[in-house]
């Protein structure tokens, strides 16, 4: 095919670069007009000034010095404890077991805590959900809690004003209102907790007209609603994507936001590494959807339709399904005749595979997921890799009950509205009609921990502690318990959502005169409860004591769910038909901000989505087109950064525009959770809210429509973000003069002369293969691997072998087939390392922090390519071409081959930035950490007053083992060296050899999918020693002779190649 | 022309005489009794002749006769040697009730023949005092010792004497050059010679060497503060706890074996003791009672006070201000507390509250302040437990004799090069500990002899990230 590109490419800048483009891409930091001008004057020119100017220097130098070796040293206090707890030691983590919750998100962690602190979250690998997997969310949580933002005591509004109260105030007030209230509704998002339900239920009995209402800002209503109707169960089952040979995804991103991402990614990927090059055997993954979404960006094959025909898709799919079974078909909508020639295709693919297939959607239409539980019923899915028994508890919420709840209010019906940390006003299609219909409510109380759109039109904020605060506990699945504890007393006067309502509720079971009441009442909850339900345990005190100390709990249910029941004839005309406009949009959840409740968090806006590769902020994804013959044009000719004016449902907004390959010809996307007006500082206009573009269709959430217009360019966005093209290794462009294809980060190389090794022979960033072909490419592969080593053996250098081969050497692995660039590992390094965030600025200016960024590249067909993310951090390289450049030393290399980097050392020259083949140094060019003394060094992340970080709370989720960079030094990925030294003191301690396992970095231990090894590869008994092994493994840029300690396995890819002809 | 060959030798005379005092770098008596004063006089009595905590030193050499190298490895570390299964020193550690001596790792041989002069000397009455009968006569190791000094400064004479005919020879071919081109040699006045290019040039370059040097120094200095021993919170003598008393310093400093943070003891690992022994042997309640006030222990009753947190400041001052009059009358055995008792209570709770209240902590109640010592800049990672737990090292190794410590000082600079020439020259304990198995290469080097021993270097220990990131 003429338009498939055998080279991985960035985006449409590599394939058809501008000349702007090749000039900034061969700079390392952009530069602008934003840079500070420095004027050339006669005078700054002239000989005489200069000399003066050093004169002058040296006057302040000598001056200065003076001033300081006089100084005294300022006197430092040391506080010990009073009474010293024998758990802490002062320099020496302690770990807790909880669980991330917020809303139906659920993940199972340790909390790292330091003199009482939690600095860190680590994955629970006790637990059966997540297996120790984190995401971006979960690992970006523990920053939540030092929020300046954060309500620090019980509000009260009284004529627009607000004001602090006391707790007695509040609940006086509260309990008062609720006694002679008519209509009582508890409003929140899904709760996962049985206690908090248990809470709610006391609350609901005292009040007998109260009525919990749930519903999710990204509905997974239409699922629920479907199960309920196909097996009458209202659950979302457990799926097992590990048994699944095929896997169909209906615009359900799985891998990224849907329901539980942590758990399938894990199970995904098992099914996806390629370790035996001989059998080489993996899942086969289609994705149908409009917008590349983080699961089809890791789909083998992805078939375009449109929002509107995504009804028209499944019932494709049922019907090939159902002929080549013999069932009877449906008169289903028409679909693209390109996606109905793939369907069959599918079909045939899924029924060789019967009983181990799978095939999910995220639509929110009833009947559509109805038609999926038929086309599952019909494989033999259920069952097999799809289980009623420990179903999802993770989205229970109802769109219908909302709507209902909405009407209710209109109607005046509702006399007390508590809102427990939802925020209906934003994240609502009819978020608008919803706050004015809670101006008819006589009270309304929100338990928001920080403000929000919902939380600032109440009357009374009873805020809700942090979760690392609270007791709680969590059933993320039937008879998968998993327990909350505080790590850290609460901050603030804050007191958690079940403690309020059952302190409102009056509550015979809360005693409030205890140390801490709810804990009580949730020991007392689980003793009636769940240690009845087990028998490993004889008494209540052992039990509770050990599911606290492991976190989790299980006590396996079966369900009472039936066999698959219901017709689906006649589900034609109840599908999503197909709209005839030439445009449609659909809006998508991000991995980092959400539904918008993560949008306060500063590390998760940092993160660049991974799909689209933008920061701060929401872009409108518009296609790519193909012309043929290698030309391109953009939808209306727009480019990254264009403002453009949306029209969505008669709701106008401005929105910037990032050019997106694999964004279906006729359709746009954009994201939601962005364009929080009552936020933290953090996420406050950042961005534009799409939520009520959404529309509510038969009750449901619709997050797509056909009524789009969009205008031609209006502007420029300022500060455009997006990471694509900054840090680029080996993006090759046309020479203006020569007209030949060159690597852009080496003009300059090409320029002075041929014979530089690194510009004679192509870059070898990404190695990838067919399944197919596998075992031809590791040999294809091998033999290029061998030429590269002979070039490189060829130096006049002596090797560092007897050195590196003592003691120990750390290296890396990473597998890109199970990598699916969720971005939990850049978080968690960010945690790890006190990266600093920067603000949308300075990303603009190339300035990201980032030790660990990941890559995205895309190859294939251009209309509708495949991608593949390549985590990218300092390879520390044995031969590491920064160390040489240094004129200070200091960056070098350690015994045990880490490259290091000294802080105190460093001048800031930036030569080893400029010399690093894969792009990874960062500079700190303004005082992000404010750890400066000058103020105006200091830079602001989103206007706020009080610098981010400079605050003593913001500073207390700093880890106290990693220095904190001042501006002017270079920084990378150290390899988690604090980890090193940490585990090597510890055997050393315990005077045992290392073990594999004693130290694992940040990234590795984040990673939900085990894409990331490190360990000592001097030991060939090591995890990434065994790693290492795999012959399709290949260095990044093997050709430069850098050695770097970093190997990547290639990307294999499962392709249905009969569905492209 | 002449002139030059003149500055030329006085240079050469200076450089001489220079040379001369230089080498004078053996035993000396003197440096011997800055030693004794700064490592022995605690133990051992400075007459030589008596025994104090330590047995009289006078005569040590004839004990140790023939055996000097032990002597030096039983005055560096004594236990090494009593290790070692030597009968004489067994019996002399069971003699002196197996009390330990210090270790003096840092002493050199030739400070050891220092000391052993001093010792000598005092002993024989040589040094100070008047002499003494007798016992034993002199060695002959200090006169042998003399002879070679003699010999340099007999060597330096030669050379002064010869350098001055030399110069007397440079200045007659000079005359005698001059008298050859007719001019009549006029000797130079002080004026000229003080005026000179040379002698300005020699001036200033010396005055740009020893101010860089001086600059350079004091530069490099900056932040260091070697010596220094702030006045504490409470008057706090680890002379009498880790000296006379003998507490393991890993007591109250319990994380140096496990964590990077020696930690300073919370106030309730005194009490563990303290709440027995209620008054103090130099302070009496003076500086006891404010570990009570900051714990909230009644040292009346004997009892933790209950919701300490939120007493007033007159409820604490009744409650030790009674424990302070009461512990004086006990003490002067008076009937009631008398003028001067009364004194000494407002006196005390003057202190107590002193200390333990600043500007930023207004209330008594709370942790002491103490005032940090050692203090490291935060770029440098520094872990107690590694040299403690792993390295096995002494903690006086850094923190000098802690033990003999009224007030607590910085004894080590805390430099970097320090630390790094302490790295460069400790031998790792590369046997006992199985975690350096792994470095395979040395000990197959230490097995057959190509290496003697392997330092926290040779593992990296003076790579930049083992201290910084």
């Amino acid at each position: 095919m003429k338009n498939k590109e055998q080279n991985v490419w960035t985006g449409i800048e590599h394939l058809n670069p501008s000349p702007e483009f090749l000039e900034n891409a061969n700079q390392e930091f952009l530069h602008g007009q934003e840079e500070i001008p420095i004027p050339i004057t006669e005078q700054s020119l002239s000989l005489s000034s200069n000399r003066r100017d050093f004169l002058k220097y040296l006057g302040f130098g000598i001056g200065a010095a003076t001033i300081a070796a006089s100084c005294e040293i300022p006197v430092k206090r040391a506080l010990p404890y009073v009474t010293k707890p024998d758990t802490i030691v002062p320099g020496v983590a302690n770990y807790y077991a909880s669980s991330f919750v917020k809303g139906g998100d659920y993940c199972s962690i340790l909390v790292k805590t330091r003199e009482g602190r939690p600095i860190k979250i680590e994955g629970n690998s006790l637990s059966p959900v997540t297996k120790g997997g984190t995401n971006a969310r979960t690992q970006a949580s523990v920053l939540d809690l030092y929020d300046t933002n954060r309500y620090q005591t019980p509000k009260k509004v009284e004529s627009g004003k607000v004001k602090e109260v006391k707790w007695a105030d509040l609940d006086r007030d509260v309990m008062a209102k609720l006694n002679s209230a008519t209509g009582i509704r508890i409003l929140s998002n899904t709760i996962l907790s049985p206690t908090a339900k248990k809470a709610i239920g006391e609350f609901t009995t005292k009040y007998p007209n109260a009525k919990w209402v749930s519903y999710d800002p990204v509905s997974a209503s239409g699922l629920l609603d479907a199960n309920l109707e196909s097996f009458g169960d209202r659950v979302v089952p457990a799926y097992s994507f590990d048994k699944a040979n095929v896997i169909v995804g209906f615009d359900c991103d799985f891998l990224g936001t849907w329901i539980s991402p942590i758990e399938y990614a894990a199970q995904y990927a098992t099914n996806r590494r390629v370790e035996d090059v001989k059998a080489a055997k993996m899942s086969r993954h289609y994705q149908v959807e409009s917008h590349m979404s983080l699961t089809g960006s890791n789909a083998d094959n992805r078939i375009l339709v449109k929002p509107s025909e995504q009804g028209a898709a499944i019932a494709a799919l049922y019907n090939a399904v159902a002929s080549q079974l013999g069932s009877a078909t449906i008169s289903g909508p028409k679909l693209n005749d390109k996606a109905s020639k793939a369907m069959a295709g599918v079909a045939k693919d899924l029924i060789a595979n019967k009983g181990a297939s799978l095939v999910v959607s995220g639509s929110n239409n009833k009947y559509e997921q109805i038609l999926v539980n038929k086309i599952n019923d019909l494989l033999g899915n259920y069952g097999a890799t799809i289980s009623f028994n420990n179903a999802s508890l993770q989205r229970t919420g109802d769109d219908a009950a909302l709507q209902q709840l909405v009407s209710e209010m209109n109607a005046g019906s509702v006399g007390v509205l508590i809102v427990i940390d939802a925020n209906p006003v934003y994240d609502l299609p009819n978020g608008e009609q919803f706050k004015q219909a809670m101006a008819k409510v006589g009270l309304k109380v929100s338990t928001a921990a920080v403000p929000s759109e919902t939380a600032v039109v109440c009357d009374y904020i009873a805020p809700a502690n942090n979760y690392l605060e609270s007791w709680a506990d969590a059933e993320p699945k039937r008879g998968s318990y998993s327990l909350i504890q505080p790590t850290i007393s609460p901050l603030f006067d804050t007191r958690q959502f079940e403690a309020s309502l059952l302190v409102w509720a009056a509550s015979p079971a809360y005693d409030t005169k205890a140390e801490q009441p709810y804990y009580e009442y949730l020991k007392s909850s689980w003793q009636s409860g769940m240690f009845g339900q087990q028998k490993a345990f004889s008494t209540f005190q052992s039990f509770w004591d050990s599911t606290l100390h492991d976190g989790i709990l299980e006590n396996p249910k079966s369900s009472n769910a039936g066999a698959f029941r219901g017709e689906v004839a006649d589900f034609g005309s109840k599908l999503t038909q197909p709209s005839s406009s030439e445009l449609e949009i659909s809006f998508y959840e991000t991995i980092n901000v959400g539904d918008g409740s993560y949008a306060t968090n500063p590390w998760l806006q940092e993160l660049p989505d991974p799909v689209t590769r933008t920061v701060w902020g929401n872009y409108l994804a518009v296609p790519v087109g193909w012309k043929g013959e290698a030309k391109y044009d953009t939808f209306k000719g727009l480019k990254d950064g264009d403002l453009v004016d949306l029209e969505v449902n008669g709701k106008k907004l401005r929105v910037p525009v990032i050019t997106q390959f694999g964004q279906m010809p006729g359709t746009l996307g954009l994201a939601l959770g962005y364009g929080r007006t009552e936020a933290s500082v953090t996420g406050k206009n950042v961005g534009v809210n799409s939520f009520n573009m959404a529309s509510v269709v038969n009750g449901a959430t619709a997050y797509s429509s056909d009524k789009v217009k969009v205008s031609g360019k209006v502007g420029t966005e300022k500060d455009f973000s997006c990471v694509q093209y900054h840090h680029t290794m080996g993006v090759t462009g046309t020479d203006n003069k020569t007209k030949q294809k060159i690597n852009v980060d080496e003009l300059a190389a090409v320029t002075l002369g041929a014979g530089y090794q690194g510009s004679i022979v192509p870059r070898t960033i990404i190695r990838k293969a067919h399944v197919s072909e596998v075992s031809k490419f590791a040999e294809t592969l091998h033999e290029e691997r061998l030429g590269h080593q002979a070039l490189n053996a060829k130096t006049l250098y002596r090797k560092h072998d007897e050195k590196y081969k003592t003691g120990i050497h750390w290296g890396m692995h990473i597998d890109l087939n199970s990598c699916i660039g969720c971005g939990a590992c850049s978080v968690a390094c960010m945690s790890e390392n006190n990266v600093p965030v920067v603000g949308k600025h300075e990303v603009h200016r190339h300035h990201e922090m980032s030790w660990l960024r990941i890559d995205r590249y895309f190859y294939g067909t251009l209309e509708n390519p495949n991608t593949v993310y390549q985590p990218m951090m300092c390879q520390h390289c044995d031969n590491a071409p920064c160390e040489n450049v240094c004129p200070v030393a200091a960056t070098n290399h350690s015994m045990e081959g880490i490259n290091q980097m000294t802080y105190n050392r460093c001048i800031g020259t930036r030569y080893c930035a400029n010399n690093c083949p894969y792009k990874v140094r960062r500079f700190n060019w303004l005082d992000y950490t404010t750890a400066d003394l000058f103020p105006s060094n200091e830079y602001s992340i989103n206007n706020e007053k009080v610098r981010f970080g400079a605050d003593n709370l913001t500073r207390m989720v700093l880890n106290p083992d990693v220095t904190v960079r001042t501006r002017g030094v270079i920084e990378k990925c150290s390899f988690c060296i604090q980890r090193v030294q940490e585990g090597k003191l510890t055997a050393k301690s315990e005077n045992r050899q290392l073990r594999d396992g004693d130290v694992k970095s940040a990234c590795m231990t984040a990673c939900p999918t085990g894409a990331i090894t490190f360990g000592n590869i001097n030991d060939p008994e090591s995890a990434v020693s065994k790693k290492n092994a795999n012959s399709i493994n290949y260095l990044v840029l093997e050709e430069v002779n850098v050695a770097p300690n970093v190997m990547y396995s290639a990307k294999i890819i499962n392709s249905n190649e009969s569905l492209d002809a | 022309m002449g002139k030059k060959y003149t500055y030329l030798q006085w240079s050469a005379v200076i450089m001489f005489l220079l040379s001369g005092m230089m080498l004078t770098a053996a035993p000396d008596a003197n440096a011997g009794k800055d030693l004794f004063k700064a490592n022995c006089a605690a133990c051992h009595n400075k007459n030589m002749k008596d025994d104090l905590t330590g047995p009289a030193l006078g005569g040590v050499q004839e004990r140790w006769a023939g055996r000097e190298k032990l002597l030096h490895d039983w005055i560096r570390n004594s236990q090494a040697v009593i290790g070692s299964g030597d009968k004489y020193a067994n019996d002399l550690y069971v003699k002196w009730n197996k009390s330990q001596m210090n270790a003096f790792p840092n002493l050199t041989d030739d400070d050891i023949n220092s000391l052993l002069l001093y010792i000598d000397g005092v002993f024989t009455g040589a040094i100070g005092g008047k002499p003494v009968a007798a016992v034993g006569a002199t060695s002959a190791a200090p006169e042998q010792k003399s002879d070679s000094n003699i010999l340099y400064w007999f060597i330096a004479g030669v050379l002064l004497i010869l350098s001055f005919m030399l110069l007397k020879v440079v200045k007659s071919l000079n005359s005698l050059e001059n008298s050859k081109d007719g001019t009549i040699a006029e000797p130079y006045s002080f004026r000229q010679l003080i005026t000179s290019k040379s002698l300005v040039g020699f001036a200033l370059f010396a005055l740009i060497v020893l101010g860089g040097y001086t600059t350079v120094n004091n530069a490099v200095n900056i932040g260091r503060s070697q010596g220094y021993s702030p006045d504490q919170p409470i008057k706090f003598s680890h002379a009498t706890h880790a000296g006379l008393n003998k507490i393991d310093c890993q007591y109250c400093h319990d994380g140096a074996r496990r964590s990077k943070h020696s930690l300073i003891p919370a106030a309730n690992t005194c009490m563990n003791c303290h709440k027995a022994i209620k008054v103090g042997s130099k302070y009496g309640t003076g500086e006891l009672t404010k570990i009570y006030a900051s714990i909230g222990f009644n040292p009346n009753t004997d009892q933790y006070i209950a919701n300490y947190d939120n007493m007033s400041e007159a409820d604490i001052a009744k409650i030790y201000k009674q424990w302070i009059g009461d512990s004086y009358v006990k003490e002067k055995e008076l009937p009631a507390l008398d003028d001067n008792g009364k004194i000494e209570v407002e006196r005390q709770w003057a202190e107590l509250k002193s200390s333990l209240t600043n500007e930023n902590k207004p209330k008594i109640q709370g942790p002491i302040e103490w005032i940090r010592i050692h203090n490291l800049p935060d770029h440098v990672y520094f872990n107690h437990s590694q040299h403690v737990t792993v390295g096995k090292l002494e903690c006086q190794k850094c923190h000098g004799k802690i033990q003999e410590m009224e007030v607590v000082k910085q004894y080590s600079s805390l430099s970097m090069g320090w630390c790094v020439n302490c790295h460069r020259e400790t031998e790792v304990k590369f046997q006992d500990n199985a975690f350096y198995n792994s470095y395979k290469r040395y000990h197959d080097e230490l097995k057959n002899g190509k290496r003697e021993k392997v330092t926290v270097e040779d593992i990296g220990g003076i790579e930049c990230q083992k201290c910084h990131y």
